[in-house]
């Protein structure tokens, strides 16, 4: 641990309505690696622990006494990576993604159903979870609407190089 | 990867491309070109640049600038190109075909339009090749459609240098006489590298993608897909060796396109097997009517090939050839272009106006955008047609050959107002349509790329 915990107050941002994300995202591009991160807002930001446990941050909440909450996040190991861009997130391997909470196949749909189909799942389903999907090829258009909806999403081809395994982490961009 | 938005101008060129078409086709049921006139009548060149600048090539350059970033799975590089190109390749166009006219005497004015129109149509050209080119480097190496598409690119710069060579010669610009020695020999050439090397090549690039996409079938890289690969490159190479024979030695000419004319047909054996794989491994049954209609053009590319090989085989003559060109370029090219326009038309405008709200409210499928049952009927005679037609121009009946003109030109109309209705969502039903979604624009996708 290098050094204090470094604090943000959204409070503030939220009783005028604004979206915080913005910030926290960047607050977090500026940590240095190791350092924690103290969080007032509030209430309780539930998707932001997954998209924080993502990039391999715990998280600790604590309610105040006037409602608000306080939260820290402390890098699970030393070397934890600063955050990364978002665009990063489309990568396999730099991610600790909680498991997949629902799984479709959806390779023997024309396109463009598979898309229709993983983003109709999506909609249901809560900020901070996995959606797995198999497709039979890289889903290109998917991909912008993923993210124009603030979806993570990571993807590669199987070894076998026949499937292709997407991941989706629901709200992981936060729009 | 960060994936694909839409072609802004894609629309824009099979617009321009399908009026094009109609032009040339109304020509011929006029009796304009070919066998009405010469093989190498103005006239008929006239009609042969519409159909393969005017209609194929803006058809191409419009699914390409679609195609090649869903091929790469990055977004277009010199994004600023389509426009501008469209507009060089078109005024080239027109410019080129008045200077055809002025060689068959119907236009009297002085200035070299042939040359005018070819240094337009070379800009235009560069200004596609750059930014499909600069697309491509971004993946290396490139995937298996893209190295067709490349290789298609290297045909087209020799199709287009030899078309500016042509045209400084017939303008009167070469008083060095530089060109003379090509002018009447490199045109076969000319017409190879165009028909068999630009235009041939990316629809081979194309459908290895774009048939198992739609069918699902597996499109991993096929020995077959990479042997072909490799005939063609022998073939294009032997076709410029050709262009430089003509210079040096024309009597080496004919053994380089023999060669090339070898390569070629080793070609089609290998992509006629990547075909059949795609056909026979599909896991969706039932085929969509472009996939069938994809499927006849496939046939008249053998055919024509076969058509090809045996007339230069008996000695060349025009009917023959002018038979087995008409094939290749109607049946397969151009049955080809209808059939995939009839599927890309509709999924781009699906993507347009339902993309946004996919998942959140029910959505038609791409597949409710058109009504299969009343487009079928207009390519079937459209296939009829150009059979017929092929048949007219071996048995030398000038006649028939426009009466089957006209049907061709029906079912292309009856085709291109299909397209018309999925692209104004005309026919999707009433139960179906969200009502928040309104008709796209006609030729511009608005859904900026991403």
């Amino acid at each position: 641990m290098s050094s204090e915990p470094f604090e943000l107050d959204v409070r503030p941002v939220l009783r005028d309505g604004g979206e915080p994300f913005e910030l926290i995202m960047q607050a977090i591009g500026k940590l240095a690696p190791g350092q924690a991160f103290r969080l007032l807002a509030t209430f309780r930001p539930d998707p932001l622990f997954a998209v924080l446990g993502a990039r391999g941050y715990a998280h600790a909440a604590r309610e105040l006494a006037d409602g608000d909450w306080e939260i820290m996040f402390t890098p699970t190991n030393a070397d934890a990576k600063p955050a990364a861009r978002p665009e990063a997130v489309s990568t396999l391997d730099d991610a600790d993604w909680p498991a997949p909470l629902e799984e479709m196949d959806v390779r023997d749909l024309p396109p463009p159903e598979p898309m229709v189909q993983i983003l109709g799942r999506i909609e249901a389903m809560r900020p901070g979870t996995v959606l797995a999907a198999r497709l039979d090829r890289e889903p290109m258009f998917l991909f912008p609407e993923l993210a124009k909806r603030g979806h993570g999403w990571q993807g590669a081809f199987t070894v076998s190089d026949d499937i292709y395994e997407l991941r989706i982490l629901v709200d992981g961009l936060r729009r | 990867m960060i994936g694909v938005g839409l072609s802004r101008w894609t629309l824009a060129y099979f617009a321009v491309a399908l009026a094009f078409f109609v032009v040339a086709q109304t020509l011929m049921v006029l009796g304009f070109g070919f066998p009405g006139f010469a093989l190498q009548a103005p006239e008929t060149l006239v009609l042969v640049h519409l159909v393969a600048v005017g209609w194929l090539t803006l058809l191409i350059c419009g699914a390409l600038f679609q195609f090649v970033p869903v091929l790469v799975g990055a977004p277009l590089r010199q994004a600023w190109v389509p426009l501008p190109a469209l507009g060089l390749l078109t005024t080239g166009l027109l410019l080129l075909v008045s200077g055809f006219l002025q060689l068959g005497g119907y236009v009297i004015w002085s200035m070299p339009m042939l040359a005018i129109g070819a240094l337009l149509l070379l800009g235009g050209f560069c200004l596609v090749a750059l930014s499909v080119l600069a697309t491509f480097l971004q993946t290396m190496p490139p995937a298996l459609p893209a190295r067709y598409v490349i290789l298609a690119l290297l045909a087209l710069s020799g199709t287009v240098g030899l078309g500016v060579v042509f045209a400084f010669g017939l303008s009167g610009l070469d008083e060095e006489g530089l060109f003379a020695p090509f002018i009447g020999a490199a045109v076969p050439m000319h017409a190879a590298l165009g028909i068999g090397g630009w235009l041939t090549l990316t629809a081979i690039g194309v459908t290895h993608r774009l048939l198992p996409m739609f069918m699902l079938a597996p499109d991993k890289p096929s020995l077959p897909g990479k042997i072909g690969w490799w005939a063609a490159l022998v073939a294009i190479l032997a076709i410029l060796a050709a262009v430089v024979f003509a210079g040096v030695y024309p009597d080496l000419i004919a053994l380089a396109l023999l060669l090339a004319l070898g390569a070629g047909l080793v070609l089609l054996v290998f992509y006629g097997l990547d075909i059949r794989r795609y056909y026979r491994l599909r896991r969706r049954k039932i085929l969509e009517t472009n996939s069938r209609m994809a499927a006849l053009a496939l046939f008249c590319l053998f055919v024509a090939a076969v058509m090809l090989a045996i007339s230069l085989g008996m000695g060349a003559r025009s009917a023959s050839i002018a038979a087995s060109v008409y094939l290749a370029v109607f049946g397969w090219l151009s049955g080809l272009g209808l059939s995939q326009a009839y599927k890309i038309v509709p999924f781009m405008t699906w993507l347009e106006c339902y993309g946004p709200v996919m998942g959140r409210m029910p959505t038609p499928r791409v597949q409710d955008l058109v009504i299969e049952k009343q487009a079928l009927p207009w390519f079937l005679l459209y296939f009829a047609g150009v059979g017929a037609g092929t048949v007219s121009l071996l048995a030398g009946t000038p006649l028939m050959v426009r009466l089957c003109a006209a049907l061709v030109l029906t079912g292309s109309l009856g085709i291109i107002h299909q397209i018309y209705r999925a692209r104004l969502l005309k026919d999707v039903p009433e139960t179906l349509h969200p009502a928040a979604i309104k008709p796209p624009r006609l030729f511009v996708s608005t859904l900026p790329a991403t």
